[in-house]
């Protein structure tokens, strides 16, 4: 029991981490009208930025302040090509999707090549932390309350920046109609920018945890992450935030619990099969889809 | 014929029957991926068939056309009017767990790979009538009542429900003709290659195939044939400092003609007028 226990608590800590990339990827498929699949490569460019700084100047607010501002430039980076795709006459929504695996593919050759040299990055000791608590085998490390923490803190000004203010109130009127809300005077283009902006934000928090809590970055990493970050969101219903947080938090204890019983490779093809019958059942999600 | 040619020509036309098993389901907007799972699948089976039961190459090739368009046909019972990105999940996700269910079967070779499959005498040449015979089939799809169909479906779904085109029976069709098709295609490439790696059937096989698609153009089936010539060919040629560069060519021309030209470089309309033209001279 207490080594299923122990797996459950890790499973939260990881499933924070999809909760965020979901509500990130979430915000840019409802407001920008755009599937980006390279979101969570974004993710994994920053996370070498942390590495980077920390490694040159051992400096934390620095590393911090880099991996945010990285993430930022990198999702206000790809805004042109996405605004250029959505305003071309008969393209739709497959076009940022096709276009966001080619800006992948870029991504993860560019890690592959030339950032240290191809190889998996590692976090040293002091950036991971070591244990805060201790039961047996329950192990409640300083990275998982960071990611437990932050991962709440984050959800909540989100929700609170979505439903209490006025950029907010923006985003969810361009979420339900476009075009109605272009007609009432809402500035897309600046709105859209917002919401490139605030993705970014949010991208740099979770390259931020997402190192603290595995300790390890590769090229490949943003590809399996994107893969889930796509089947969360699908499963919960597409552009759903609130299925969102459930089925991100459910993708991350399910895994951990696998991984704690399964042996090898198998254990990340368990969460992969649940899904997988989840969508095959409910293609359309569990919680209905905002975009169709 | 020295061996680099015949890999350029081999590989390009095994990469036309895959992006043909995708472009068939993207008439009616499915990113069928399920096809490279398929793929692997059939592969696999041809490699055991041959090498431990001593199968030949053709009943190989009909079983796995059968097993492909089986496989698909099953699933498409649920995706077969599901949404795009639905479909798109389902696809990668089944490559995800064909491709570790390999690695952890020791009499699939696992990670270290399946070896000995015996290679074709003359590759090309069925390959090639091969080729011809799938394209036929599928330029009659695509002239028929059924690509008409589909084409209305594509521009917009509930108008094609309102004159009564039922887009789940031709999504499934499509889903599962196109599972055929990769099915065959896997049978092709371990037959020519003579060795299966589980590291082939991955997320760069799916990018490669849809940069093939979407570069050389999805609405006509006649895109992907100069697309698959340069884009999986050429590389092959080049010397391996550049070549080692291939994906990351792929992605840049891939963003850079969906924000261009979202249709791709051939189009239906462009082979509409050609041919108009050619026909008024």
């Amino acid at each position: 029991m207490e080594f299923f226990i122990a797996q459950v608590l890790n499973g939260l800590s990881l499933g924070s981490i999809y909760v965020l990339l979901v509500t990130g990827f979430n915000l840019m498929l409802l407001v920008a009208k755009i599937i980006q699949f390279a979101y969570p490569q974004f993710v994994v460019i920053s996370m070498y930025a942390t590495w980077a700084v920390l490694r040159a100047t051992n400096n934390v607010i620095l590393a911090i302040l880099v991996t945010i501002v990285v993430s930022i430039f990198l999702n206000l980076l790809s805004e042109p090509i996405f605004r250029r795709i959505t305003s071309i006459k008969g393209t739709d929504i497959n076009a940022t999707f096709v276009a966001s695996i080619g800006l992948s593919m870029v991504l993860v050759e560019i890690m592959s090549h030339s950032l240290n040299q191809g190889f998996p990055i590692s976090f040293s000791d002091n950036w991971v932390g070591g244990s805060v608590f201790r039961y047996g085998i329950i192990n409640i490390s300083r990275s998982s309350i960071f990611a437990w923490v932050g991962g709440i803190i984050v959800v909540v000004a989100f929700f609170y920046l979505l439903y209490r203010t006025m950029v907010g109130r923006l985003f969810r009127a361009i979420a339900e109609n476009r075009h109605v809300a272009k007609l009432f005077g809402i500035p897309i283009f600046k709105t859209s920018i917002m919401s490139y902006l605030i993705a970014g934000l949010l991208g740099g928090f979770i390259a931020l945890l997402l190192s603290m809590l595995i300790g390890t970055a590769s090229p490949w990493l943003g590809e399996s992450v994107a893969l889930k970050v796509l089947a969360v969101s699908i499963v919960a219903g597409l552009g759903n935030l609130k299925g969102g947080l459930f089925v991100g938090l459910a993708l991350g204890v399910v895994e951990s619990v696998a991984i704690g019983y399964v042996a090898g490779s198998w254990s990340n093809v368990i969460a992969f099969v649940i899904m997988l019958i989840v969508i095959l059942a409910k293609p359309k999600g569990l919680f209905g889809a905002a975009v169709e | 014929m020295s061996s680099t040619l015949m890999y350029f020509l081999g590989f390009s036309m095994t990469y036309i029957l895959m992006a043909w098993s995708i472009y068939l389901p993207y008439r009616v907007k499915h990113l069928h991926f399920l096809a490279v799972a398929t793929m692997a699948v059939t592969s696999y089976m041809g490699g055991i068939l041959s090498v431990n039961f001593g199968w030949s190459f053709l009943p190989t090739l009909l079983l796995s056309i059968v097993i492909g368009a089986l496989i698909s046909y099953l699933i498409s019972h649920t995706i077969g009017n599901a949404p795009t990105f639905t479909v798109v999940i389902v696809g990668i996700t089944f490559v995800f767990i064909i491709k570790t269910a390999i690695e952890n079967t020791d009499y699939l070779g696992g990670t270290i790979g399946l070896f000995g499959i015996p290679v074709l005498d003359h590759p090309l040449i069925i390959l090639f009538a091969f080729l011809l015979v799938i394209g036929y089939f599928l330029y009659r799809i695509d002239h028929s009542r059924i690509g008409r169909a589909a084409s209305v479906i594509f521009t917009d779904e509930n108008l094609a429900k309102s004159m009564g085109i039922k887009p789940k029976q031709i999504g499934m069709l499509f889903q599962t003709i196109s599972g055929g098709i990769a099915g065959s295609a896997g049978v092709f490439y371990a037959f020519f290659v003579g060795s299966l790696f589980p590291d082939f059937f991955t997320f760069h096989l799916i990018g490669t195939l849809m940069t093939i698609l979407f570069i050389g153009g999805y609405t006509t089936m006649w895109g992907v044939i100069p697309a698959a010539l340069i884009l999986r060919g050429v590389p092959m040629i080049l010397p391996s400092s550049i070549a080692s560069w291939r994906l990351l060519i792929y992605g840049v021309l891939l963003v850079a003609i969906i924000a261009t030209k979202p249709k791709g470089l051939i189009t239906k309309k462009m082979l509409w007028e050609l041919l108009k033209k050619r026909s008024g001279s």
